[in-house]
């Protein structure tokens, strides 16, 4: 997409900050790729000068073969039909990041819900203790590493269900309980 | 205790307790529990704590078929499951360039407007409850069970439909539906007054409900409140109209909004919106009836099916608020991260949180309702 496609209030965030990839996804989402030190000034800028006051959702996604997350925060505004999808990157390994809620409040729901499914600390979130998992101590979940199957096979026994009738349909091959 | 022997208690200064409600209790919506301090019977501060129907839905996608998951995607919010459907099924399509029917489209539009008449109205019967109103609860739930008669006729499911696929729908209308459906609408119309004159007329529900729950468009708009608890703080904004999916650009229907942003102006943009969602439904009888086709697009091997990498990010207008799903593909045959955005993450947590200072015990369930707040969809 050529700038000259852009709704107008972005021209001027875009204008602003350097070193922003865009790209169009269809007629009403624009991607932004970004480092990850200047997510918070393009978040500021977009509320700020072109009306994006909306937090949709900040979404993380699990790159192991990277080495990386991914966190995506999807803004939305209620003046252009345009919402916009900012990509960053934070190293897997140090699972750091600075928290938006002073550019958003509901960035606060979904920084503590990424903390507790992915691990990740976001400096300066008001509240990161666990919401959903509250007894939870196992490692984050929602890691890509996390082996669902191992973890149920090593805290729980499978149930032992042998039934007559499920015998009995075996002994036929299988068909139809009557 | 005889009276000559009563001695009025000195409170001290700082008089609180603790209130602990749910995640059993019938002033919660769902399992979900709120932890209240409160001095006398007000509410100091209110804590959430959610969880109780975490079921790990977004764990369980990235494990599945892209076709196991519509048979998951309905749980995730059990008053209004199709918006679940058709978000998923939408953004399935965006990732695997799926060119979906004008017929299923149209389809897809009229259990998504039914599913909204369900949802309304067991809130209605819901918010009604919780001011005491009981008899305003049978009459919705057994209405809202009207339109459930028909989802289990089209779909063979009361609740959990499963008609929308990626690509269309699952199955036709079955001979002569659209007549009991137009009839259906008649009677839920011609059972509104009855509604006002019990609920929304009602001097209990105008004296509980207005001045309670009050937030301005400026504090929605930084919570992030959406839908028709957005459209009762004065905002007119509505997916349907603002980000259009299906046909909605074709349908005329008007966006209800009020100013006062309490309980009562979010129950009166509810009943206002069920005459909307009939109205808009009244105007999609006629095209289906006139409309013939294929249901679906040509999918390949379910079990071998494949989507190209990428991401999107899909958002519904559902009973509830603005439902997202974004959805990331490695170009394999089951997804890479499916990240649900429910309306009531927002609505049942940091709202509900903020709303309930100061007011008391017994708003907190009226609070909680007449947000509409969905805890499965907090919990995934």
């Amino acid at each position: 997409m050529s700038e000259a496609q852009l709704p107008a209030p972005l021209h001027a965030v875009f204008d602003e900050i350097t070193g922003v990839i865009f790209k169009r996804q269809g007629a009403r989402r624009l991607r932004v790729d970004i480092d990850a030190d200047r997510l918070p000034t393009l978040l500021a800028l977009l509320k700020g000068r072109a009306g994006y006051l909306h937090l949709s959702a900040i979404s993380c996604v699990d790159w192991p073969q990277d080495s990386e997350f991914e966190l995506v925060y999807h803004l939305g505004s209620y003046e252009t039909q345009v919402m916009v999808a900012a990509h960053i990157r934070i190293p897997r390994a140090a699972s750091r990041y600075l928290s938006v809620y002073d550019i958003h409040i509901p960035a606060g729901f979904f920084e503590r819900d990424i903390h507790e499914m992915y691990g990740i600390e976001f400096e300066g979130s008001p509240n990161m203790t666990p919401f959903i998992l509250t007894e939870w101590q196992g490692p984050p979940p929602m890691r890509k590493d996390f082996d669902t199957l191992g973890y149920v096979n090593q805290h729980y026994s499978w149930q032992q269900y042998d039934p007559q009738w499920l015998r009995e349909l075996e002994a036929r091959g299988g068909g139809l309980v009557e | 205790m005889r009276p000559e022997n009563y001695q009025p208690v000195n409170h001290p200064a700082s008089h609180a307790f603790e209130l602990y409600f749910g995640p059993n209790h019938p002033g919660i919506e769902g399992n979900y529990a709120l932890h209240a301090v409160v001095s006398g019977d007000t509410v100091e501060r209110l804590t959430a704590d959610g969880g109780y129907l975490h079921r790990g839905f977004e764990k369980l996608m990235e494990e599945r078929l892209w076709i196991q998951n519509i048979a998951l995607v309905p749980r995730i919010c059990v008053p209004d499951p199709v918006p679940m459907e058709e978000t998923y099924a939408r953004a399935v399509e965006t990732l695997g360039g799926l060119e979906v029917p004008v017929r299923a489209e149209w389809l897809r539009m009229m259990v998504l407007e039914m599913s909204r008449l369900t949802a309304h109205l067991f809130t209605f019967g819901g918010h009604a409850a919780t001011v005491g109103l009981y008899t305003n609860m049978f009459w919705g739930v057994t209405d809202r069970d009207m339109i459930l008669d028909l989802f289990e006729e089209l779909t063979g499911a009361r609740v959990y439909h499963m008609y929308i696929t990626p690509g269309g729908v699952r199955r036709d209308l079955p001979p002569g539906f659209l007549d009991r459906l137009s009839a259906r609408l008649d009677y839920i119309e011609q059972r509104l007054p009855g509604f006002d004159d019990l609920f929304f007329d009602n001097a209990v529900f105008v004296g509980r409900a207005q001045g309670t729950g009050v937030m301005s468009q400026e504090q929605a708009l930084a919570w992030g409140v959406t839908g028709p608890n957005l459209r009762a703080c004065g905002l007119q904004f509505d997916l349907r109209r603002d980000d259009p999916y299906l046909r909605y650009e074709e349908v005329e229907f008007d966006i209800p909004t009020e100013s006062a942003g309490d309980c009562y102006a979010r129950a009166l943009v509810r009943r206002a919106e069920v005459v909307e969602s009939i109205r808009i439904l009244r105007q999609i009888i006629p095209r289906l009836r006139h409309l013939d086709g294929p249901i679906r697009c040509p999918l390949p091997n379910p079990l071998a099916w494949t989507i190209p990498a990428g991401d999107t990010y899909v958002r519904t207008e559902s009973s509830k608020g603005e439902l997202a799903y974004y959805v990331v593909s490695d170009g394999t045959e089951k997804p890479w991260r499916v990240h649900v955005r429910g309306p009531s993450s927002m609505h049942a947590v940091q709202v509900l949180e903020h709303l309930g200072v100061g007011a008391r015990i017994e708003d907190i369930a009226q609070i909680m309702f007449s947000l509409d707040a969905c805890p499965p969809e907090v919990d995934r």
